[in-house]
């Protein structure tokens, strides 16, 4: 146990004297979190819409001519059946539609409620919540309007209606998907770039020349990383959801196991790619191509998964990130727990199991 | 008694035979000197002999343990330092020291004594906590082998020590040698120095992954019939 403390000591020693690398860890993910997070949220511009206006009515013109002054929207076109939406939407030739009921000005001044109908095409999931947030605030001030001018108080409701994507659930995939980038940066692409420093050097003959078990090695090539990358973690969890308020409906135990569990993994697949690398350079290669640009094209993070041709959803179940990906989701969207995603974690362990036994054997053959 | 005894070690990369049936013996206490161009199979003889690369056929007995089942034990009784510097850079001099003493169990009080002993002896009590990418290729390497001996090993394995290094300090570093052979410690040393196989008790000579001469340095120039090493050397590795 001892020697697996001054291994421990040696690699935090080697951490922290190479400050930049340190420096550069820290704030890649705070970095990486708020580029993500701004850039996601840009503005949209003229974005073509579709409108279906049953009630061709006076306040009715006067909304839509509301939303249309601004130039976030576009109107391209004036269907006349729902049935034609669809067909603009599958066409591609709108971003949104919105129906305006019948009678909206009598329901409006009688009833003093009237509810608007706005549909979305959520393939595209971030411009998709934006313009809702548009059409939204537009709707507001149409209605702040509407009530200054008279005593009593209307309220026009929106009822929204997403299309293609109807659970919405990935508006916060990029969550997800940097917590995951994170992590296979720092434990996969750090740990396996160090154990191939040490090969470069020579010093990985001199440690196995000595009596030192192979597993402490490589325990203390990891934990330290697993310890900075889960610290990156929480700072990701707290910006995201303090700044970008994204909801954490389940259990933060819970999230931060699954993440320790998910570390585990990458940093078992990092043990494997230095086995199998000499030099740095070789670590540094093998992790970017083929972990990482596969986990940022596969994981579902930016690219839905199941628009792709099969044989990539296919080649996608190897990634860790994946599953890591379902499962984070799930507990940050839905608060699911334990009960609802144990098979992804089973995968995850399972992964990490075999990763590490390969990359223990490689080990010994290579040297 | 003989600390290393070879027999038939033969060790194939596919169709290329590193080491082809070399065997020797060597004494508890000598310095036996490993000689041959590069690629002569040098270094992988090195590694069969110290636990690191499986034989593919023949044996090895080192500090008593077989080499194909006793590794383990083979491994707490050796010390190694190889050709190019192979302590960590960005660790002190004393952490370096006290990093490896730990992995071979040595306890920490006594760790400690015997690194400030070691370190007076090589004159470096005033570097210890300097980092080690701050001191000179020469102290380096003394320093390497200082921690390859700090558990007290039966044998230890020099790979090449001194290339790259000033004639003054290879005179320290022979002196080092002696004095760690004069307690006991049987010490293997390739080189490419030829002045430096005369300071052997023995030499052997390989080429091409055999064993071609050995004997002492004054037996092998008389039976080539040169006046040094040097000539033996290239005399036989010509071939």
């Amino acid at each position: 146990m001892n020697e697996l403390r001054m291994i421990l000591k040696k690699e935090f020693i080697h951490i922290l004297r190479d400050r930049i690398t340190l420096l550069l860890v820290l704030a890649m993910p705070v970095a990486l979190v708020l580029l993500f997070g701004f850039t996601i949220s840009t503005d949209i511009h003229n974005a073509k819409v579709a409108v279906l206006d049953y009630s061709k009515d006076t306040h009715s013109q006067r909304l839509l001519q509301k939303m249309f002054s601004s130039n976030y929207f576009q109107i391209v076109s004036y269907p006349n059946t729902e049935a034609e939406i669809d067909f603009q939407f599958k066409e591609n030739n709108i971003k949104l539609a919105l129906i305006i009921p019948q009678n909206f000005e009598e329901q409006l001044e009688k009833e003093h409620v009237v509810t608007l109908q706005v549909i979305n095409d959520v393939s595209d999931l971030n411009v998709a919540s934006i313009l809702n947030n548009y059409v939204r605030a537009v709707v507001r001030d149409f209605q702040d309007e509407y009530n200054s001018e008279r005593s009593d108080e209307g309220d026009v409701n929106i009822v929204t209606k997403m299309q293609y994507n109807p659970n919405m659930e990935s508006v916060y995939m990029f969550v997800p998907g940097i917590i995951t980038l994170i992590m296979i940066l720092v434990t996969a692409l750090m740990s396996s770039i160090t154990l191939a420093r040490e090969k470069e050097t020579g010093t990985m003959r001199m440690l196995f020349i000595t009596p030192v078990k192979k597993i402490y090695i490589i325990i203390g090539k990891v934990i330290p990383y697993m310890i900075i990358s889960f610290f990156s973690t929480i700072v990701i969890i707290i910006i995201s959801v303090f700044v970008f308020k994204m909801p954490l409906n389940g259990s933060i135990f819970f999230l931060l196991l699954l993440c320790i569990i998910f570390m585990l993994t990458s940093a078992s697949f990092g043990m494997l790619i230095s086995a199998v690398s000499t030099t740095q350079l070789d670590a540094m290669m093998i992790t970017m191509m083929g972990l990482f640009l596969p986990t940022v094209l596969l994981s579902g993070f930016l690219f839905p998964l199941n628009s792709m041709p099969m044989i990539f959803q296919l080649i996608a179940n190897v990634f860790p990130a994946k599953w890591f990906i379902l499962a984070i989701k799930d507990v940050m969207i839905k608060g699911s727990g334990l009960s609802d995603v144990w098979a992804y974690l089973l995968v995850l362990l399972g992964m990490a199991v075999v990763f590490i036994s390969i990359s223990l054997k490689m080990l010994d053959k290579r040297n | 008694m003989n600390s290393i005894e070879v027999e038939h070690l033969t060790k194939k990369f596919g169709d290329f035979i590193a080491v082809d049936d070399i065997s020797f013996q060597v004494r508890e206490g000598e310095i036996f000197g490993f000689l041959g161009a590069n690629g002569a199979g040098k270094t992988t003889a090195i590694k069969m002999m110290s636990g690191l690369l499986r034989p593919t056929s023949g044996t090895a007995v080192v500090a008593g343990y077989d080499v194909l089942t006793q590794s383990k034990f083979i491994k707490r009784n050796i010390g190694y330092m190889s050709q190019r510097f192979s302590l960590y850079n960005d660790l002190t001099v004393f952490e370096n020291m006290q990093l490896f003493g730990t992995i071979y169990k040595i306890p920490r009080r006594e760790l400690k004594n015997r690194i400030m002993q070691s370190l007076e002896q090589l004159d470096m009590t005033k570097q210890a906590n300097l980092l080690v990418s701050s001191i000179p290729l020469g102290w380096k390497q003394k320093l390497a082998f200082a921690t390859a001996i700090l558990h007290k090993p039966k044998i230890v394995f020099l790979d090449e020590p001194t290339s790259g290094v000033d004639p003054i300090v290879r005179r320290e570093f022979w002196n080092l040698i002696y004095q760690t052979a004069s307690t006991g410690v049987t010490i293997l040393v390739t080189t490419h120095y030829m002045d430096e196989a005369e300071y052997c008790h023995r030499v052997s000579i390989m080429a091409d992954g055999k064993i071609r001469l050995l004997g002492t340095p004054e037996e092998l120039k008389r039976q080539v019939g040169v006046n040094t090493i040097n000539d033996v050397f290239v005399a036989y590795v010509k071939h």
